[in-house]
Parts: C-alpha cells; sequence; structure tokens
C-alpha cells in the first residue's frame, strides 16, 4: 500500500515540491557565470578558475554518472524495444520496436483518460496549493507577530505525515456518512458528498488532500522568499497612500517572483507525477476518476510490461519539460 | 572572516533585502485587522492540524474502535497496547540505527556535493557546465520509477546488496539538491567572489569560506527536505535489505501493520506516529535556519 | 536549456542504439509441458537455507522451523520477513538481479509470472500433488509444470447475521441464487439493513466476487484448450447479470468507495451480509465485541446449476531454481506439507491447510464455521495461471465496474473485457 514506485532521488520521484528562494530562476542562458568570467582576464585565472569547477563538480559527476546517468540511459533504451520483466535478466537480448511503444501508449484510451485525469488535478490543485501556501507564507511573515513558530509547525506538520498514516486518518474524514468532513458540513445544515464513491467528488477530494499535504513545503519557501522583501519598501508605499493589496500586488510580489517560479516549476514536477493519493485511497476508482499517467505507468511496471511503461514515463518526462519552459517564459524576470 | 568584512556589498538588491530584519509588521495594520486574521490563522490551524491529531489519538485506541462508524474522536479506553505491541515485535534499535545512518549520510552527501556543484555552476566558468546543467535539469524531471529497475540490477552487480553502502550511495547526489543549491547562489551578489579574489583567497577556499557561511537557509531547507525523503524512503530499502538487520524502520513497519488481506489500524498508526519524532527534532533544529537564517546569516 | 535538452536526449539514445542489442534468442523460459524437478536425494537435510516470508506468516514462521532444524540436526533455516506492501516489486528485482533466496513464500497469482522468468524450479515427485486441495494444486500449476506447493489457502464463502435473518424469516442460509437475493431483499425490508448485502461494485479484486457464482455455474476462465482467456462466456454473462441486478434493484451500495466498512456495517446490521475470506471472522468479532460470534455465521456461495463454488487463494511454497541447497530446500518445502506440520501451523497463524487430511486435526474439526470453509475448498477454483493475468482481470474489473455503477449492459461490458484480454494475450 505504500509503495513508491520509484526512489531515483533521496527525495523520491513524487515528492512534493520543495526548495528555497531562489536568485534568478531564469537564469537559463549561462549569463550569471559570464558575468563572473569577463570581469576578468582570461588566461591563467580562467584556467584556475575552471579547475577549481572541477575539482568541486567531480564527486556529483562521477555519482551522478554510475546511478543516475546510466539507468536513464538503460530505461530510454528499453523505452523502445519489446522488453517484458521475463526478459530483464537478459536486457539485451530483445528486438528494438523503435516508437511503437509510444504509439501505442497515445492510442490507449486509459492512457488519455489518465492524462486528463492528471490536468484536472494539476490545473485546479496547483493554484489552490499555492494560493493557500502564499496566503499562509503573508500572514505569518508580516501579519501576525505571536505564535509564528506554532502555526508553521503546524502548517508543516501534512508534510512530514507518512502517506500510510494519511490515507488511514483522510479516509476516515471522507467517510459517508459519519466521516469528520460531513460531519462538520452537517452543522452548518449542507449534506456532504460522498466524496470517495461518487465519481465527481473522488478527484476534488484527491486535490483537497494534495493540498493540504503539500501547501506547508511552499509555504516553507515563500517565507524564506519574503524575507528578502525590504520593510522600508513597504513603509515608502504605505506613506505614498498605497493599502495592503496594493503593497502586496506592486511592492511584494515583484520582489518574490523568483521565489514564486521555483514553487511553480517544482510544484509543477511533483504534481504531474501525481501517484500517491489515489495509489493509498482510491486504487485509481471509482470508475477510473482518479487514475493517473504516473498511476498508470506504476501499473504497466507492475504488469512487467517495462518497455511500455519506460515509454509512458518518457511521455510524462515530456510534457513535464515542455510546462517548465512555458513557466520560465510566463515568469521570466524583466531584466 | 576578514574577507567578509572585504566583500563588504556595494549594494545590489538581494544583498541589501539580506541585510534587514523585516520584523515590523504590516504598517498601517489595526489591531482589530490583527485580531481578524488571528481568528482565520486559528481556523486554518485546526483544519490542518485536525487531521494529524487524530492519528495520534487514534494510535492509543483498539482496533474495534478504529473501525466503528462513525469514527470517534477520543479513544474510549485510551491504551498502550499498539505501542507496547509495536516496541515487542520491533528490534527497534536496530532499524533506528540504520535509518539514522542512512538517512544522515544521505543528508551530508546532498548538502556537500550539491552545494559544490551548486557553486560551480552559479558562480564559475568552466567548460562542459551548460552540459551538466541540462543532464541535471533533464534528470530532475525523469519520473523516478523508470530508473528503479536499471538501478537495482546495477547496484546488485557492484555487489551491494544487503549493504548498508547499497542503501545510502545511489542517493548521494540528487538533481534536485544542485537546483536548489544553484538557484540560491546565482541570488547571492557576485561582487563577493570578486572581493575574496582580490584578497588573494584561493577559488575552493571562496567557496568554503564565503559562499557556504551564507547558504545557510538553502542548506537548511535541502537538509530537512534530504532527511525527510531519506527517513521515509520505503522501496529501496525495501529491495537491497535481504536480511531484517538491513531493514529500515519505515520498512520493518509496514511488515506488522500490513497483511494480505487486512491492515491493522492501530500498529499503523502508532507506527506513523513513532516515525514522525526524529524529523519533528530535525524540522525543529533547522527551523530557525529556515526563515531566520536570511536575515541573520553572513551579510550584517 | 530546450534546445540542449533535446540534443542530450538525443545523445543519449544514440549511445544507447549504439549498445548492440542482440534481438531475442530462441524463446527460454518457461520450459516446455509437463517438467517434473530431478528427484531429491532422501538422506537427512543439511546445511543453511534462506527463506523469505510475508507478513505476519514471516513474522510467525520462525516458530515452526524450529522443529524443523530440530528434526534435522546441523540445518540453519535462515527467515527473511517481508512487507506485504510491495513485496511483489522486492521477488520481480530480486530474480532480475538473481538475488533470490533458497525458498520463499509467493502469491498464487505471481506463479505465470516467476515461472515464465525462469526463477522457480519445478516440483520433484517425491511430492504428492494429490493430497492438495485441486483448485489450491492448480495454482501451483503453469502451462502444465507444477512448481513448488500450496502452503495455506483461504476461499470466499457467503457471511450473514444470523439474529436478522431470523428477524427477516430465514432460519437458515440460502442455498440457490433465488434464495440469496430474496433474503437480501428481505433482511431491508423485514430487518431494517439498509443494504441487503455487501457485493463489490467493481473495482480492483471484484472478479472475486463475481467469479464463485460463474464458477458455480460451471464457468471456465480459459478456452482453445487454455491457449486464450475466456471472459465473455454464457456463464459469466449468467453471473454478471444476476450481480447487476443486486445493484439495480437497490440491494447493494453501488457508491461504496474502494476501502468499504465492511465490519462495522456487519456488526451495526447495515449490511448484514457479504462474501469474503476466513480472515473477517476475527475482523468483524474484533469490532462486533464479546458475544458476536453467536451472531453471526458463514455459508456456502448458493449453488448455481454446477453445484456451490468459489474462489481459492493463498500462498504458495517455492524453490528458486539457482539454489546452492536444493535438496535441503525442498526437503523443507515438503516438510510444509506434512499434514502434522500444516496442523501446527494452523494453531501458530490460523492460516487454513492447504493439505486435505490436516483439516481432520481436532483444532480445525471442532470449529463449525471453519467447516464450512473446509468444504467450500473442495470445489473451489483458482484462475488460470498465466503471466498476464493480473492486467487481463483488470479490463474485467473496470468493464464490471460499469455494469455494476453505470447499469451498463453485462454481455457488451463482457464483451469489452475479452477484446482487452485478447490483446494483452496469455503471455505465455
Amino acid at each position: 500500500m505504500t509503495a513508491q514506485p520509484g526512489t531515483s532521488g533521496s527525495t523520491g520521484p513524487v515528492t512534493p515540491p520543495a526548495a528555497t528562494p531562489p536568485g534568478r530562476p531564469d537564469d537559463r542562458s549561462p549569463r550569471g557565470a559570464d558575468t563572473g568570467g569577463s570581469r576578468r582576464p582570461a588566461g591563467s585565472s580562467a584556467l584556475r578558475e575552471g579547475r577549481a569547477a572541477w575539482i568541486l563538480a567531480i564527486p556529483f559527476c562521477l555519482l551522478f554518472l554510475a546511478f543516475t546517468a546510466w539507468p536513464v540511459v538503460q530505461s530510454l533504451f528499453m523505452s523502445i524495444t519489446d522488453t517484458r520483466s521475463r526478459d530483464l535478466r537478459k536486457p539485451f537480448s530483445v528486438n528494438i520496436i523503435g516508437l511503437d511503444n509510444f504509439t501505442k501508449a497515445l492510442s490507449d484510451p486509459l492512457f488519455r483518460k489518465a492524462a486528463a485525469n492528471t490536468a484536472y488535478f494539476v490545473l485546479v490543485g496547483m493554484p489552490l496549493t499555492l494560493v493557500m501556501a502564499l496566503a499562509a507564507a503573508v500572514a505569518l511573515d508580516k501579519g501576525i507577530t505571536r505564535f509564528r513558530a506554532a502555526f508553521r509547525l503546524g502548517f508543516y506538520l501534512p508534510v512530514i505525515t507518512s502517506i500510510v498514516a494519511v490515507a488511514v486518518v483522510w479516509r476516515f474524514l471522507l467517510q459517508d456518512p459519519g466521516g469528520l468532513i460531513n460531519t462538520a458540513l452537517g452543522w452548518v445544515g449542507i449534506t456532504g458528498p460522498n466524496w470517495l464513491g461518487d465519481p465527481k467528488w473522488s478527484m476534488p477530494s484527491m486535490i483537497l488532500m494534495a493540498a493540504w499535504r503539500n501547501f506547508g513545503t511552499a509555504m516553507i519557501i515563500f517565507l524564506a522568499g519574503l524575507q528578502a522583501v525590504p520593510a522600508e519598501l513597504h513603509e515608502a508605499a504605505a506613506i505614498d497612500g498605497a493599502g495592503a493589496w496594493k503593497r502586496f500586488r506592486y511592492v511584494t510580489m515583484p520582489l518574490l517572483r523568483p521565489t514564486l517560479l521555483f514553487v511553480m516549476v517544482t510544484t509543477a514536477i511533483g504534481y504531474l507525477q501525481f501517484f500517491e493519493e489515489p495509489f493509498v485511497m482510491t486504487k485509481g476508482g471509482p470508475l477510473n476518476s482518479t487514475i493517473s499517467l504516473s498511476y498508470y505507468t506504476y501499473q504497466q511496471f507492475g504488469f512487467g510490461n517495462y518497455a511500455l511503461a519506460s515509454a509512458m514515463s518518457y511521455l510524462i518526462f515530456v510534457v513535464i519539460a515542455v510546462v517548465t519552459a512555458i513557466q520560465f517564459r510566463l515568469l521570466r524576470e524583466r531584466t | 572572516m576578514a574577507v567578509d568584512t572585504a566583500s563588504r556589498p556595494s549594494g545590489s538588491a538581494p544583498a541589501r533585502a539580506r541585510t534587514r530584519k523585516p520584523r515590523s509588521g504590516m504598517v498601517g495594520s489595526s489591531q482589530a485587522g490583527r485580531w481578524w486574521l488571528y481568528a482565520i490563522l486559528v481556523v486554518a490551524f485546526i483544519a490542518v492540524v485536525a487531521p494529524f491529531v487524530w492519528m495520534v489519538l487514534g494510535s492509543f485506541k483498539s482496533e474495534g474502535e478504529l473501525r466503528q462508524v462513525p469514527p470517534t474522536w477520543l479513544p474510549e479506553s485510551a491504551s498502550l497496547d499498539n505501542y507496547t505491541q509495536l516496541f515487542d515485535k520491533l528490534s527497534f534499535g536496530q532499524f533506528f540505527t540504520n535509518s539514522i545512518i542512512v538517512a544522515v549520510v544521505v543528508t551530508a552527501g546532498n548538502l556537500v556535493f550539491c552545494s559544490m556543484l551548486g557553486y560551480a555552476l552559479a558562480m564559475l566558468d568552466f567548460k562542459g557546465k551548460k552540459l551538466i546543467f541540462t543532464a541535471v535539469m533533464t534528470t530532475l524531471m525523469i519520473p523516478g520509477v523508470v530508473t528503479f529497475v536499471p538501478l537495482f540490477v546495477l547496484v546488485a552487480n557492484a555487489g551491494l546488496i544487503d549493504t548498508l553502502p547499497g542503501l545510502f550511495l545511489p542517493f548521494l547526489v540528487s538533481p534536485f539538491g544542485v537546483f536548489l543549491m544553484r538557484q540560491f547562489i546565482l541570488g547571492l551578489p557576485k561582487d563577493l567572489l570578486d572581493a575574496g579574489r582580490v584578497d588573494g583567497a584561493g577559488e575552493l577556499r571562496i567557496f568554503w569560506r564565503i559562499i557556504l557561511p551564507l547558504c545557510g537557509p538553502a542548506l537548511a531547507t535541502l537538509g530537512i527536505l534530504t532527511f525527510l525523503g531519506s527517513w521515509n524512503n520505503f522501496l529501496w530499502p525495501l529491495v537491497v535489505a535481504q536480511s531484517e538487520d538491513r531493514y529500515t524502520l519505515p520498512v520493518a513497519l509496514a511488515l506488522y501493520s500490513t497483511g494480505q488481506n487486512s491492515t491493522n489500524y492501530g500498529l499503523l498508526l502508532a507506527g506513523a506516529t513513532v516515525v514522525i519524532v526524529p524529523i519533528l527534532v530535525v524540522f525543529l533544529v533547522f527551523q530557525k535556519r529556515f526563515i531566520e537564517g536570511i536575515a541573520t546569516t553572513g551579510l550584517k | 536549456m530546450r534546445r540542449t535538452t533535446a540534443i542530450t536526449v538525443a545523445c543519449m539514445t544514440a549511445a544507447a542504439l549504439t549498445v548492440t542489442a542482440c534481438g531475442r534468442g530462441p524463446e527460454g523460459g518457461g520450459g516446455t509441458a509437463g517438467q517434473t524437478g530431478a528427484a531429491v536425494d532422501t538422506g537427512k537435510a543439511t546445511g543453511e537455507i534462506t527463506v523469505w516470508a510475508m507478513g505476519a506468516e514471516g513474522d510467525n514462521l520462525p516458530k515452526l522451523t524450529a522443529d524443523f532444524e530440530s528434526a534435522n540436526p546441523g540445518v540453519k533455516v535462515k527467515v527473511t520477513a517481508i512487507p506485504w506492501d510491495a513485496a511483489h516489486d522486492k521477488f520481480t528485482t530480486a530474480i532480475t538481479a538473481g538475488k533470490t533466496p533458497d525458498v520463499a513464500m509467493v502469491g498464487t497469482t505471481w506463479m505465470g509470472e516467476f515461472a515464465s522468468s525462469d526463477a522457480i524450479d519445478p516440483t520433484p515427485a517425491q511430492i504428492d500433488k494429490s493430497a492438495f486441495f485441486e483448485g489450491a494444486q492448480k495454482t501451483t500449476e503453469v502451462n502444465g509444470t507444477s512448481y513448488g506447493i500450496p502452503w495455506y489457502v483461504e476461499t470466499r464463502v457467503l457471511f450473514y447475521r444470523t439474529d436478522l435473518a431470523k428477524k427477516a424469516g430465514f432460519d437458515t442460509a440460502p442455498t440457490d441464487w433465488q434464495g440469496l437475493k430474496d433474503m437480501a431483499k428481505a433482511m431491508q425490508t423485514k430487518a431494517g439493513a439498509k443494504w441487503g448485502i455487501g457485493l463489490q461494485a467493481g473495482g480492483e479484486g471484484s472478479w472475486q466476487t463475481l467469479m464463485p457464482f460463474a464458477w458455480s455455474d460451471g464457468a471456465d476462465l480459459t478456452k482453445d484448450g487454455g491457449k486464450a482467456y475466456n471472459f465473455d462466456s454464457p456463464q459469466i454473462l449468467k453471473a454478471a447479470k444476476y450481480y447487476q441486478s443486486f445493484f439495480t434493484d437497490g440491494i447493494s451500495n453501488k457508491a461504496a468507495p474502494a476501502t468499504p466498512t465492511t465490519e462495522p456495517d456487519f456488526a451495526k446490521g447495515t449490511v448484514p451480509m457479504f462474501i469474503s475470506g476466513p480472515w473477517m471472522m476475527s475482523a468483524v468479532e474484533k469490532v462486533g465485541g464479546p458475544g458476536f460470534k453467536d451472531k453471526y455465521d458463514v455459508a456456502p456461495i448458493p449453488a448455481g446449476t454446477t453445484g456451490s463454488s468459489s474462489f481459492v487463494g493463498g500462498s504458495n511454497f517455492v524453490v528458486f531454481k539457482n539454489t546452492k541447497n536444493r535438496d535441503t530446500a525442498w526437503k523443507f518445502v515438503q516438510w510444509l506439507a506434512d499434514p502434522k506440520v500444516q496442523a501446527k501451523w494452523y494453531t501458530i497463524s490460523t492460516d487454513l491447510p492447504s493439505v486435505k487430511s490436516a483439516w481432520q486435526d481436532p483444532a480445525l474439526a471442532s470449529d463449525k464455521k471453519l467447516a464450512v470453509f473446509g468444504k467450500q475448498l473442495e470445489t473451489a477454483k483458482a484462475p488460470p495461471s498465466f503471466p498476464t493475468w493480473e492486467q487481463a482481470v483488470k479490463a474485467l474489473d473496470t468493464e464490471m465496474e460499469k455494469v455494476t455503477k453505470t447499469g451498463a449492459d453485462p454481455a457488451a461490458a463482457l464483451k469489452a473485457a475479452q477484446q482487452q484480454a485478447d490483446s494483452i494475450g496469455t503471455g505465455q
């Protein structure tokens, strides 16, 4: 029930987004480094710099080549073959079938259904998570002066709770009838839906759960980013007569942009690989309403269809790469 | 830190930002406004923490009570049965030690190696830089499930099955950590570097003595996230360990709470509560660095 | 970055392509039909063997293996307990890397996959295959060859509340399909139940509740001499229609979540009947509290035209091919199938014996509810041991969910499931 399909990064493939305030995340060009290099005369110092850089890079590169790059190459190869689980012992005595796995995946109606579900989840879940996180961060940063640490810890607790326990607890919360959420809704006269049993409400349940689990991480990053917004800018704007909303919009947001980009990119990577909630709660049901791309791919691995599942994984990768590129473009810092 | 003083930034915006403590609160917001905010926060706090509280309370309930409909809040007759059962069954010390060793080594490795490369990518110019960064970003976006089996075969062929290095070696570095450290270091003023060079410090010394001390918040974030990821990792330790001596805590806990056709909720919740304690400690130790770190580190 | 990413990916692909892919050799693995393992030396067992077993079984097994060790001085049985979660992943990776134990407990539905990976050893002739329940023995057979033994078994029967049944006017359990439906309906109208019977409304594993009815009507899940799946046979269609009627008539809840609240609903009487396995006895008694034991009973699956049948599950024990101590490994497995050892294992674990004669042991024979399971096991059936079974039956589960929840036409649904199963193939 807890199985997390892959763990090539220590934070895990489906670990929610996380990070600190980035500097200039749009800095895809080597601009940052060029500045450093170009200021000094070329020659021995550049040589020294290059050597130092490689000394710093070597330990990572060796470990990376061995434990990350090689498995990636092998799995890419697998995606263009007809490998099934029984072939894994002799990985090269398989037939190369080119892009057949990719076309097979794309023409699979269930794969497309999973893609639509994942899109639903990301398009609703991501804004919800980010808004919750940003609101909490702003409130804790500038709104209050006492009990900050307690609120911070409280909002972070869901992040550190293991998914198996989360699954048990949320099953009780979402039960119908008698679950805690529907009981609470009953107090204000609302008849709660059959959250996990109704295909219309199962995905909203997943989204609610994911937002609850993940907004703490984004909040922590926003909090760190907000530290970089100088108080005197706020003071100056206030003297000019700007209200709280205007100050947030025109003072805080521009300075928070790099952080926002970072959080958005990492959240999108995590949410596009949305897996754990349906895995522990619904098994993709009812009526495949919560089956996600990653979960469907995981099932294919389980069935032993390694080649097809690898191809599906790389299709997910392509979507992530495109979404990441779009976000970089949209949120590029004005220079 | 003589260099530090010399490197007094000439004033790029992010650097200046780090020099102030924005602690004064929202300017002009009235007491009433604050009261209103506290009310919202408390409601949100209760909503967010309630499931967690239910989990902890649940660990003191009997299996029968846990399956009642509608569920109860407070245990009808609280007992430590789940915990005593858990500790009776588990050779707890062994699993705990394995988990700690793996998590600490993995965290240390990520902090050191990822910040080294992150610094090189952010501040230095060298051949192959673009390729390395591209490879890092690419692998960050590849679903981990796809490389799992090739990685396992690799580790098996290296003879690392059923060893502690087999548990931590593959995770000593992560693309995520590099991306994070690079982004953070990019935000530091370049002047630091030049000032260091003027002082005649070597590149590695600049990294060690000037850059790293400024990375407190980033390192704290990377530290807690890596620790959390390693601590909760389930599938990798399960397949690498051939004997129970090598199990980590989550693997051992899963052994007793989940059966072929049924789940023991009481044991599961007790286990989840126990496993969270070390993470809480790590969070509490690091959390000052998370937030205050930026305001207090280095440049004053 | 996008451009360079594309280049990197292209480079990696090119690099991968230059690694010589040799194409498939002649199909190995699986072997020819009807193999028997080489005979095992009859002397005392010696040396050390490693054993993997899941969950509570792995936890309890050392209590049993101590007996084997004392009967065979010098033998060491090293048991590693493995969590049920992701146990299948652990086995497939271990097989891939050649890091399997000597002996292991495995799920009955994994046999086809492991046998086709050429990972497990055919059973030697010394082990008497007729000692086991027939349905259980069938789970060890792949393509006519038996691999290992059934270790313990479980089967699905009807659970019902005797007190509420009386209220509804029934003194005995229903014996045919109409009787079951009448009783479930009466539970609602006369005994205050919200739902007459809890049947899984599709989704993962729901075939285990559907197939007992179809098998009771003589269904066969394979056709063409065991070379293809057979999901759209008239027998399964009849069962599917019957199954659907519980939902369309409002007797069963079509909107129950993936993890239903079976035990508390049963204890409260809101859902006073369901179909499940032996583990549910202790589960409902835990929730129901003291005295609940006498408020319910179990009964065989109501009979169709060919009598009462059910689903048989459980776990098997296999020897891996790359064992270094094959003789001792098989001796250990053979020892596990000894009726006395089976009966003792029941007292340790409450797992039901797969060996028929072990049921004469007083610990089992004295329990009336258990006897129902024992009786049901004689006719219970196992699904085919094709390596692709789990994937194919997923299609059936998905289609059945449409039948129960949206009222889809059972014939069309089974046809769709059959089409998917055909395109998946048996994998043999």
